[in-house]
């Protein structure tokens, strides 16, 4: 147990408390930090309109990519959930989760050669002679969102599937026998009691976006401006430690408290 | 079939399609014969397959994340199953809190813990005077952060599956504690162990956000290799490549669903 404590303690933990401390500290582009405490960078991220603005359009782009995963992902979960045969089961898991396993890089240079300018849909359209010429799919925000909701959806779906497994069938027999339609069994009986899973499906699917890289950076281009690839510049390109690290706590907090915010008040409402 | 049915039928398959066909379109792209890439192909070739293992740094980022996957696997079974053990077996206070510690890796963002252990290695570097950005061992510590999350849970999973009794029997028994490990425990929860090799293995070998920081020029992973070609180009190579990934995790994948439940292993 000791070594696996050790290696969390002294890998993560130690790096983040010390990028706490440097997001106090003030960039000097001389000595790069002066070693004070201050809470400039957090002042500078608060004032400028190009971060807040930034820091606002990840939380959009995020939540409009969970509600779409959710509404996507629910009835595929709920399908998985219901098949009888154990064997159509796993093959609908593995087909969710394989995109998922393939990682960021692969699956980003996936879509860029589905929606690039040269890509298939493109292709497709041009071939059929719906357009003329090309039009711009790649590096716009729909992009980033289709790309977003194509990373999450499977985490959402398997986590529905779990909550969906455990509400018993019988419950939905009584509706029907009570004369309820399928989908009003589905909305009156079913959807009240997932909403533990929803809630934890939305939680995962929006802090995974809020915090996105790779799918930003590959499917939105230079144009579109989130969190995650901010970071990454301030830090390794800009050179600047001190707001770098402050950008990074900003994210991890906001992330963790717009979910936490949000959990509790659906599980209020509902519960 | 009502008309309800037909509807609900052909959005879940409409959903899957939406999450599998980008892999299968890349998977075609790498066989087309156009120099740029263009649908429909003109025809097809093999040709990709060569130019990406020609140039270096596939071959290369292929060769490192393949060596960091497998000894970041291996660390963290050797770490993270004694840890499982100790959370399943035993009562300390402190327990559920040290649980959450350990999984940490997989609540903290990658990219802000990717940032973190950056400046915390160039730290280490300038008060030290040791090296850990851009080489291997830090590369490691950092992949084997990811994978530990994983082992975790499977193997948990695995422990909390199969009880204590067994062991307790063995103990009465007269079995001290190693001979209990491996006769009685280990045998039981050996699928559970295999599960998590592999998804520790993928965790790491797709990792990306982490080693962006922690590598050093000509020295890059895979998918970083993967992410810098992207930047510039769009054409069969990297699709190429990327097949070459997707078979990988694919096997991966078919062989762990033979020992664990993967709708639990999330």
């Amino acid at each position: 147990m000791f070594p696996a404590l050790l290696l969390v303690a002294v890998f993560l933990l130690a790096p983040l408390g010390l990028i706490l401390r440097f997001s106090l500290d003030v960039y000097d582009p001389s000595t790069l930090m002066k070693g004070v405490f201050a809470l400039d960078n957090y002042v500078k991220l608060l004032k400028d309109d190009f971060y807040t603005g930034v820091l606002v359009f990840t939380a959009q782009i995020a939540a409009l990519s969970t509600v779409i995963c959710l509404a996507l992902g629910y009835p595929v979960a709920y399908f998985i959930s219901r098949s009888r045969s154990e064997k159509m089961r796993s093959i609908l898991i593995i087909l969710t989760v394989l995109p998922l396993l393939m990682g960021n890089a692969v699956r980003s240079a996936a879509w860029m050669v589905v929606m690039g300018s040269n890509g298939m849909i493109n292709g497709l359209l041009l071939a059929l002679g719906v357009i003329d010429e090309p039009i711009k799919i790649l590096y716009t925000p729909t992009a980033v969102v289709v790309g977003l909701v194509s990373v999450l959806m499977p985490f959402a779906i398997i986590t529905l599937q779990s909550v969906l497994d455990s509400i018993p069938v019988s419950l939905e027999e009584a509706g029907r026998s009570l004369g309820y339609s399928p989908m009003r069994t589905m909305w009156a009986v079913v959807m009240p009691l997932s909403i533990p899973g929803i809630v934890a499906a939305g939680a995962i699917c929006f802090c995974l976006a809020m915090n996105a890289y790779a799918t930003p950076v590959l499917i939105g281009g230079p144009s579109v401006h989130m969190m995650g690839p901010l970071v990454f510049q301030q830090i390794s390109k800009v050179g600047n430690w001190p707001f770098g690290s402050a950008l990074a706590w900003v994210l991890m907090t906001v992330t963790l408290v717009m979910t936490i915010v949000s959990a509790t008040y659906l599980n209020r409402k509902y519960f | 079939m009502r008309p309800g049915r037909v509807l609900y039928l052909s959005y879940v398959i409409a959903a899957l399609i939406f999450l599998v066909a980008p892999l299968v379109v890349i998977i075609w792209a790498s066989f087309f014969a156009d120099k740029t890439l263009s649908f429909p192909p003109s025809g097809y070739t093999l040709h990709w397959y060569a130019r990406a293992w020609d140039l270096e740094e596939f071959a290369l980022g292929f060769m490192i994340s393949l060596k960091v996957a497998v000894c970041a696997t291996i660390t963290s079974l050797a770490i993270g199953v004694p840890a499982s053990l100790a959370i399943e077996r035993f009562r300390f206070p402190g327990r559920e809190p040290l649980r959450h510690i350990l999984l940490a890796p997989m609540y903290v963002p990658a990219i802000v813990a990717g940032a973190a252990v950056y400046l915390y290695y160039i730290q280490v570097e300038i008060s030290t005077g040791l090296q850990l950005t851009a080489t291997f061992p830090g590369l490691l510590a950092a992949h084997t952060l990811v994978a530990l999350p994983w082992t975790m849970r499977l193997v948990s999973a695995s422990l909390a599956s199969n009880g204590s009794i067994a062991e307790e029997a063995a103990r009465s028994l007269g079995a001290n504690a190693f001979q209990t490990f491996f006769y009685v425990t280990l045998p039981v929860i050996r699928p559970g162990i295999i599960a998590a090799a592999l998804f520790s293995f993928i965790a790491s070998f797709t990792e990306l956000e982490l080693s962006l920081f922690l590598v050093g020029p000509g020295k890059t992973t895979l998918p970083i290799a993967i992410v810098n070609y992207l930047e510039w180009n769009l054409d069969s190579t990297i699709a190429a490549v990327a097949t070459v990934q997707i078979l990988i995790i694919g096997a991966a994948l078919l062989a762990s669903d033979r020992f664990v439940n993967l709708g639990k292993a999330f």
